[in-house]
């Protein structure tokens, strides 16, 4: 059999030029959509020792452990992210230990496409596109926030200050890739407080 | 009109006379310096002509200082840049700036409209009304394109607008609107406790009007000390300050649009791709409003001379740009304020006088402007204006409170005139949320009360016309905004600044200054200068019983036009107020809706324009589809192929050979939008059984089943297959267009009625591509994608279900069909969608396999009678209309809609039913809705008993096909019918079964 081909939702677009951020896709991202209650210990528990850290549960929060992360979805509901690679192992395990424990594993890979963006204005360029306060306190690393980006949802992670990771479904990847092609235009960059004597 | 240039030698605080700018106005070049607006630059040319009226095309001139003008409406901008209706004071002058004046032909001072005014005597107040009534077929091809092309203000730009907008959010403890002294003053104070404070300001640089304010704070004088605290503002951290940015709309919690000029000032701005305009939509917590106050027009005979300006306009053109209004100017003011003007004037070496109409003011301007020698009388009125293109004369009377004629009268020469009627404070955005106004006697006009949202407003806004109060006031608000959000700050101990003003006499309300004779004889009183409203047309709309304001409003225009009464609202009510004898709070004011100031389209679009009007979706073989000429057919917002049509192909050859090629050889689609839903849990095999018509526990694990769902009402809303993958692990399909609303009904009753069911829901929609191959040699297909995958008839029949691998790929194969033909469904990972979609049409090509599109699918399922919810079904559609009682369980004891549908109205007789229709002639293809009547008459009204709702050419049965729901439609079995068609044709068509090819099912069961 010959090789398998295999296409990330933003294969087709060239490389981002003359953004006043750093924009590129996250190709390689495993992601397990995972549902379960937070009351039932023994879902808790297999959980933490298969991901090797408790699934939050403080909402808009993020737990870490090596390159495992999970983010809060919901109440009942969480994204865990990893390499691609060690997603089906992953998921082996989760539904072995998770066996006869009322819950949902499924793998969700496929389903989103991921923008990074990166630089000291990835906020104000967020903000022509969201109508969160992206500049208060509460957006720290780590946050994670489902929000209505330009006119769809998307979910935004945190990673590091000024380091943000948008997840939008896959079949809007083209158009939320254009909605920052053009916002974060060097030409129309925003700068937001601070000194404005120029 | 004189030529005479009217740049003074000296002054000008604005401008920069080391920089010269060339710029046009009506095709004539002129020069201006850096600084200047388009006002102040062409005034300085000697033009005092700025464009014509709206209704009597009556020349007009500058009048205002800033965003109030309604008069110098210019068109600015060439071709595809051009922007109509530009308020000259606000747009700057650079180099290159090409400026039309509007509403004038064939030039502004020749203006043939012109001679509406002629006739003016014959366009009263409510004239429209009056006139344009009857016979009613003439307006909408008579009347209204007349008016169109009489009246208006300037044109819109040919095609396409070349630059960009963006809108941006932004959030802040308390937004300041406007940055004069007030506001720079309670933004500080708020910085100052740490509060986050946006502050903005529709001109070009902070200050307001404090350089034509009289007085000195600890010795500076006004304007130096509010630039010293907008620099400070600038440095802060926490302040975030916005010019040439206008707040346009207050709305509900404190939500506030800005409009920001980004560009427009600088063309070199626009070439490197800046956006023109921005929008921004800012989410405050308190708000200070400090917009300052309006000066009022006098309302006097002929007000609207070209030459006649408000005091402050006149001030500003002297002290801002060293122009000059003229040479021998009048100031005419009910209020010491305008004293200011005239020393203004005086000392710009314009010879002055000022006529007052109060019989005596003691205040320190005017002690201050007599003993400067300036000529003062006091007691008197305009009461007439010579001169058309501009001022050459006026009239002076003498004048005594509520005197409604002239007695004597002497003519003075002048060629300006600086007019003030006292202030209003800006109080728009503050009642743009039902913010609560009230009269106040001193200021003669309205002012802020109560708001119920956190809004304080501050200085002349507030009707606070002084220096030193002012200062304290907006302290006081800019702490208190401040702490409203950080209940921990503490207020400061306020430490008032040595402030020296002029004391001020109270003003006189002069609603109307008597004309010398009668002044409906063409000595017309503008109160609303931009739709050209008169006091006399006020008067006339209040004679004829139009006793509310809204109404009077309505029916003479007055406060509608593009400036939204800034100037002229007051003046109105004053007028009713005097007509009717009633006081200004019991004639009430008019709504104030945004915007404050009009904005531009570009704006309000943003980004969201071009390959970004709409989002699109795209599934992972769009590319695809594009690349073999798919014509795309928008599914929600998901893009799916249509057709693929070759070269030398029309769409109908195309849709019948992907057709063709189903039926005879395969045929391939991309069914990836179809919605996928994970269901799991112990209850999910009962969660399925509630929520579909059809039994679901009983399904065993690898079987697909086809379901129906309802709403609580009975009626049909999504209909698909679900998988058993496990016995607690269900995956369901719903419609491409359900899937959303769907997950988000599953969702709903497991947490709103069903909380005790353990059951997660997962959509999964996009994680799938998914395809469905189709045809009698679908089998053989799958076979050369992979040998061992076992897909004989025996190991894998129609409505099951297998996980494996085709070609390498992962996949899970639904063996179900929407065609009749033998058909699976494959799905893959999105990202090796593409790469699957390769390999099966390599593998396929040698079997004949095309791709088909949407309309092949829907002719091929039509054949089938099989049912698509929306077009078989319109929301009021039962399982049982369209003949699926079957799939009606009997057994089960509740599931949704069960019990609407024992409702006697859905159970009993004329429910229209589906059915299927042969045209008589197989060549007619009845048109989709077409209406079936009882009988055929010569002209509707005619009675219906149905509708068609899918019809296609069958090219597998080589004539038309159609689906209808019909009035009893099972039971007229061979009946034929009448469908009346536009332009009296009348296609008739026999009822038959809706299963058209394959009734017994055998090509999907092999």
């Amino acid at each position: 059999m010959s090789e398998l081909f295999i296409e990330s939702p933003l294969a087709h677009r060239e490389l981002a030029r003359d953004l006043s951020i750093d924009l590129r896709e996250i190709k390689d991202r495993g992601m397990i959509d995972m549902r379960g209650l937070t009351s039932d210990k023994k879902f808790m528990a297999a959980a933490k020792k298969v991901l090797g850290v408790d699934l939050p549960k403080t909402p808009r929060t993020s737990s870490s452990w090596g390159d495992v992360k999970c983010l809060w979805l919901s109440i009942d509901q969480w994204l865990v992210l990893c390499a691609k690679s060690k997603v089906e192992e992953l998921i082996r395990t989760l539904r072995t230990e998770l066996a006869g424990v009322h819950s949902l594993v499924v793998d969700v890979s496929d389903m989103r496409a991921v923008m990074r963006l990166e630089g000291e204005s990835v906020r104000e360029v967020l903000l022509k596109g969201s109508s969160l306060d992206l500049l208060s306190d509460d957006y720290k690393p780590g946050t994670v926030r489902r929000m209505r980006f330009a006119e769809i949802a998307a979910l935004l992670h945190i990673v590091e200050d000024n380091v943000f990771d948008i997840y939008v479904f896959r079949s809007y990847a083209d158009y939320t890739w254009e909605f920052l092609l053009v916002t974060a235009r060097e030409s129309s960059k925003v700068r937001l407080f601070g000194d404005q004597r120029s | 009109m004189s030529n005479k240039p009217y740049r003074l030698s000296r002054g000008g605080t604005h401008i920069d006379r080391t920089k010269k700018v060339q710029f046009s106005f009506d095709g004539k070049s002129l020069t201006g310096f850096a600084g200047d607006t388009l006002a102040s630059a062409v005034m300085a040319n000697g033009q005092k002509l700025f464009g014509r009226s709206f209704k009597y095309h009556r020349p007009r001139g500058l009048v205002g200082l800033g965003s109030e003008e309604m008069n110098a409406l210019i068109g600015v901008g060439e071709g595809v840049r051009h922007e109509p209706n530009l308020r000259a004071t606000q747009v700057e002058v650079f180099d290159g700036l090409h400026a039309v004046s509007q509403n004038r032909w064939p030039s502004l001072a020749f203006d043939i409209g012109a001679i509406n005014s002629k006739f003016a005597r014959f366009l009263p107040g409510g004239f429209y009304y009056k006139t344009f009534m009857w016979p009613q077929s003439f307006w909408k091809h008579i009347y209204e394109p007349i008016i169109r092309k009489a009246a208006g203000l300037g044109r819109a730009a040919d095609g396409r607008d070349p630059d960009s907008y963006e809108h941006v959010h932004l959030h802040c403890d308390v937004m300041v609107i406007g940055g004069g002294l007030a506001g720079l003053t309670a933004a500080k104070a708020a910085a100052a406790l740490g509060a986050k404070v946006v502050l903005a300001d529709e001109n070009p640089t902070l200050g307001g009007i404090g350089d034509l304010t009289a007085g000195s704070i600890d010795g500076a004088c006004v304007i130096d000390h509010a630039r010293a605290i907008g620099a400070e503002l600038l440095a802060a951290e926490n302040v975030h300050v916005m010019t040439r940015s206008t707040v346009v709309g207050h709305f509900h919690h404190n939500y506030l649009m800005i409009f920001e000029r980004v560009g427009d000032h600088d063309p070199a701005l626009l070439a490197d791709g800046a956006p023109r305009h921005r929008l921004w939509k800012v989410r405050a917590k308190q708000v200070i409003l400090a917009t300052g106050a309006i000066e009022r027009p006098i309302a006097f005979a002929n007000n609207d001379r070209p030459g006649i300006m408000l005091a402050s306009a006149a001030s500003a053109m002297v002290e801002r740009y060293g122009v000059a209004p003229g040479v021998n100017g009048i100031v005419f003011t009910n209020n010491d304020n305008a004293y200011l003007t005239a020393l203004s004037l005086k000392k710009a070496g314009i010879n002055v006088r000022v006529v007052d109409s109060r019989s005596r003011s003691d205040g320190t301007l005017v002690e201050r402007a007599k003993s400067e020698g300036i000529e003062v009388s006091m007691g008197s009125v305009i009461s007439a204006v010579e001169g058309n293109l501009g001022v050459t004369a006026v009239k002076i009377a003498a004048y005594r409170k509520g005197q409604g004629r002239v007695i004597t009268e002497r003519k003075v020469a002048c060629d300006f005139v600086a007019m003030s009627g006292g202030f209003n404070p800006a109080l728009h955005i503050w009642c743009h949320n039902a913010g609560k106004i009230k009269f106040d006697d001193a200021l003669q006009s309205f002012r802020p009360d109560r708001h119920a949202d956190g809004m304080i407003a501050v200085g002349a806004a507030n009707g606070n016309m002084d220096v030193s109060g002012t200062i304290a006031e907006a302290v006081a608000a800019g702490e208190t905004a401040a702490k409203a959000v950080l209940p921990k700050a503490k207020f400061s101990k306020f430490k008032a600044p040595d402030v020296k003003e002029p004391t001020r006499a109270p003003l006189e309300s002069l609603w109307f200054a008597p004309a010398t004779g009668n002044y409906n004889e063409g000595n017309k009183h503008f109160i609303d200068f931009q739709n050209d409203v008169t006091a006399a047309d006020l008067e006339l709309a209040q004679r004829e019983g139009y006793e509310s304001v809204e109404h009077t409003k309505r029916y003479t225009t007055f406060g509608m036009a593009t400036d939204q009464g800034k100037t002229s609202n007051l003046n109105g009510l004053g007028v009713l107020a005097e007509a009717t004898g009633k006081s200004i709070p019991e004639i009430g004011v008019t709504t104030f809706r945004p915007p404050y100031t009009p904005f531009s389209f570009g704006s309000i679009a943003g980004v969201m324009t071009n390959k970004l009007f709409l989002p699109i979706r795209r599934t992972s073989v769009y590319q695809w589809h594009v690349d073999k000429g798919a014509t795309f057919e928008p599914i929600g917002q998901w893009r799916r192929t249509y057709t693929y049509t070759a070269a030398g192909e029309d769409k109908q050859g195309s849709i019948t050979r992907e057709i063709l090629a189903v039926r005879h050889k395969v045929g391939l689609l991309d069914a990836s939008t179809l919605g996928k839903i994970e269901i799991k849990g112990p209850d999910a095999a009962e969660f399925l059984d509630r929520m579909y018509t059809n039994m679901f526990s009983t399904l065993k694990v690898g079987k697909c089943r086809y379901g129906l769902m309802m709403n609580e009402l009975g009626f049909l809303t999504d209909d698909g297959v679900t998988v058993r993958l496990a016995d607690d692990h269900f995956l369901m399909h719903t419609t491409s267009g359900g899937a959303d609303r769907i997950a988000a009904w599953l969702e709903e009753w497991l947490q709103t009625e069903w909380t005790h069911y353990k059951v997660f829901v997962t959509p999964v929609t996009e994680q799938w591509a998914q395809f469905a191959i189709a045809g009698p040699r679908a089998r053989n297909v799958l076979a050369k994608l992979d040998p061992d995958f076992d897909i004989s008839h025996e190991a894998f029949p129609h409505m099951s279900f297998k996980e494996g691998k085709l070609g390498g790929y992962p996949v899970r194969v639904y063996r179900i069909s929407f065609s009749g033909e033998q058909s699976y469904e494959v799905a893959t990972p999105s990202n090796m969608g593409r790469g699957l979609w390769n390999a099966i049409i390599e593998a396929g090509t040698e079997l004949g396999i095309e791709a088909y599109g949407t309309e092949a699918l829907h002719v091929l399922r039509a054949e089938k009678g099989f049912i698509v919810i929306g077009d078989e079904t319109d929301g009021t559609t039962t399982p049982i209309d369209v003949g699926m009682d079957g799939l009606v369980s009997k057994k089960k004891t509740d599931f949704i809609g069960k019990r609407s549908l024992e409702q006697s109205y859905l159970k009993g007789p004329n429910r229209k039913q589906l059915v299927g229709l042969l045209t008589e002639e197989p060549t007619d293809v009845l048109p989709d809705g077409a209406y079936a009547v009882r009988v055929v008459k010569d002209k509707p009204p005619m009675e219906m008993i149905g509708q068609v709702t899918s019809s296609y050419h069958s090219p597998t049965l080589e004539r038309s096909i159609a689906m209808a729901l019909i009035e009893n439609g099972r039971e007229r079995m061979g009946e034929t019918l009448s469908f009346p068609l536009e332009g009296g044709k009348v296609m008739r068509a026999k009822i038959v079964d809706p299963v058209f090819y394959d009734k017994e099912g055998a090509r999907q069961n092999v």
